[in-house]
């Protein structure tokens, strides 16, 4: 009887594809973080940004390099667990994890805000239950439209990406065109430089903006010939965020509004970019300032908000996209047990993490949103936390997480560049430090380090100036520690070292089952050749 | 597709130096230093749009 080969995820993901899952992530990020940044960081919103953005660059390449050079499904934690061994892949992977999770309770949270622009009932101040109740029902859908399939939602979320492209791009050039004034830029900088405590909380919540590059990478087991098509998505995806970020938070200090802003509470006038950050309108902002367009901010005021929410609920199916993907690497890694890479037998999608990873989400949907259920709880939360709510609870797990993992996945490149130069890079990094090692020519990836200080100084921003994540971050990385070394000791794996693996074998298989043959047979070709070198070396006399 | 792309691909690259020349205009002091870095990036998605086109309309001759 032949033996039935186990279900393996589909390679069905295009190039559009590819960039949609990318976009449909990273690109929601902005109508979350623009309020929040320009609460934090007032007339330096645009500097914080450049900041993370910068970082973000960088990050984007490493993930491009990688995920090119290991098409496989795992994203950041694959890397890391390959350069730095299992425990440090947990960790980076657990983090992800935690990003993943938020970003799908995350997400439906703002969805749901941006929804109540135009149907109050939904507001998360005025009718709680109702909010909570839509977002229950959101995560719930999300989790059954992925147990069916990536096809399905990978065309879900390519209509929306380029309608959301489209629209961004006409808010932005009219924006510019018409409302712009490059001096009005300049003074707000100028008088409204925030405290450096601000400037700091401002660059951590500017990285919310960038977050979800993963997605392409956790992809990467179901694209097509991965190793040609990763480079162009990314690199694209990567120049679209940025430019959108910088963008936005350029017209939000600049440009003369089209109706009057409303004072604030205390009757005070206040500058468009005051009255985008405040709690009232934070979540909203990109739909607020749309609005402000002369003319088209008419349409855009009516749009917006539908196309913020649609764009946001396909964030949060990235989430769920991601968390399973990540969490079916880990479990193929020896990390989490095994039940996580069962895979369903007519949808080929991994059930058991999908559904496990959207009941985490719940369970954060669930804390995030005590405070607005339960006013004994608010009173908690105002004690223990300097009255942050629930979006600030999010968004800040969300910092901590992504900041955590990046920082790893850094330190993963240059050790993978040290560790493994005989696997074929289609794309690299440039501005590079050659030199040889054991014999080997090696390049040493000068923006590898740039970044990782870079990020490095975000989670460092994030554990100074937030409250939330710099308790439930790390108790979120110690209950996942307990976990890992719980499981390794059950299944007498080693605790803090790593398994062994025939890494020569893997990297093989892995080009041979994305398709990528002519660099399988290079990959080959350049073992043969280190082999026959280390062999002479060998025989040489002393 | 590949004109239309390649329309794209020059409007970019056009806005990204508009953007860029708007930008110097001010003068050079730090807070021009965002809106260089959005000028550059547009021009280096112009650049890289142009470059896919171009091996696309290679591939295809």
């Amino acid at each position: 009887m032949p033996e039935q080969k186990k279900p393996e995820l589909r390679r069905s993901v295009t190039p559009w594809g590819s960039f949609s899952w990318g976009y449909s992530d990273v690109g929601a990020d902005i109508f979350v973080g623009l309020g929040l940044v320009l609460g934090a960081a007032a007339g330096a919103s645009n500097v914080a940004f450049l900041f993370a953005g910068i970082v973000y660059v960088c990050i984007g390449l490493a993930y491009t390099e990688l995920a090119a050079t290991y098409p496989v499904a795992g994203g950041g934690q694959y890397f890391v667990l390959r350069g730095l061994g299992d425990i440090f892949g947990f960790i980076a992977g657990w983090a992800v994890l935690l990003d993943f999770t938020i970003d799908i309770s995350l997400f439906t949270w703002t969805c749901v805000d941006y929804m109540s622009s135009l149907v109050p009932g939904l507001s998360s101040s005025l009718h709680p239950w109702s909010h909570f109740g839509i977002c229950t029902l959101l995560i719930v859908g999300l989790c059954l439209l992925n147990l069916v399939g990536v096809r399905e939602s990978t065309a879900f979320n390519g209509v929306v990406s380029a309608l959301d492209i489209c629209s961004e791009t006409a808010i932005l050039t009219l924006g510019f065109l018409f409302a712009f004034d490059p001096h009005l830029l300049v003074h707000t900088m100028q008088v409204s430089w925030p405290s450096a405590d601000m400037f700091m909380k401002g660059i951590s919540l500017a990285i919310v903006s960038f977050v979800g590059l993963e997605s392409i990478s956790q992809a990467a087991q179901e694209t097509q010939r991965p190793a040609s098509i990763i480079p162009r998505t990314s690199i694209a995806l990567i120049l679209t965020i940025l430019i959108f970020a910088l963008s936005y938070s350029n017209l939000a200090l600049g440009m003369h509004t089209w109706h009057a802003i409303p004072h604030d509470a205390h009757g005070h006038a206040q500058m468009l970019w005051q009255w985008l950050g405040n709690d009232e309108n934070n979540g909203k902002a990109v739909a607020l300032l749309a609005a402000q367009v002369p003319y088209f901010g008419a349409l855009a005021a009516f749009y917006v908000p539908i196309l913020g929410a649609i764009l946001l609920l396909i964030s949060s199916n990235s989430g769920v996209f991601g968390s399973s993907r990540i969490a079916y690497a880990m479990s193929k890694g020896g990390l989490l047990p095994s039940i996580f890479q069962r895979v369903h037998p007519k949808f080929r999608t991994p059930v058991v993490s999908i559904v496990a990873f959207s009941a985490v989400a719940f369970l954060e949907l669930g804390f995030a949103a005590i405070p607005t259920l339960e006013p004994g709880a608010a009173r908690l939360y105002a004690h223990w936390f300097n009255g942050e709510g629930g979006l600030d609870f999010l968004a800040d797990l969300y910092a901590f997480g992504a900041a955590t993992s990046y920082s790893f996945v850094f330190i993963a490149l240059i050790a993978l560049r040290l560790y493994d130069p005989l696997s074929p890079r289609k794309f690299k990094i440039p501005f590079n430090i050659p030199f040889k090692v054991r014999g080997e020519r090696v390049e040493f990836p000068i923006v590898g380090v740039v970044g990782f200080m870079g990020i490095f100084a975000i989670l460092l921003f994030t554990l100074k100036t937030h409250i939330i994540g710099r308790i439930a971050g790390p108790s979120w990385l110690i209950l996942g520690i307990i976990i890992y070394l719980i499981y390794r000791a059950q299944h007498k794996l080693p605790l803090f070292r790593s398994k062994k693996r025939d890494w020569r074998k893997e990297q093989v298989d892995i080009l041979r089952n994305a398709g990528e043959l002519e660099l399988m047979d290079e990959y080959l070709a350049n073992l043969k050749a280190s082999d026959a070198r280390i062999a002479a070396a060998a025989e040489q006399p002393a | 597709m590949i004109p239309l792309r390649f329309v794209l691909a020059v409007l970019l690259i056009g806005m990204g130096m508009v953007v860029l020349a708007r930008v110097v205009s001010l003068g050079i002091h730090p807070e021009i230093f965002p809106g260089v870095i959005l000028g550059a990036a547009i021009l280096a998605l112009g650049v890289h749009r142009m470059s896919l086109v171009l091996r696309a309309w290679k591939a295809t001759r």
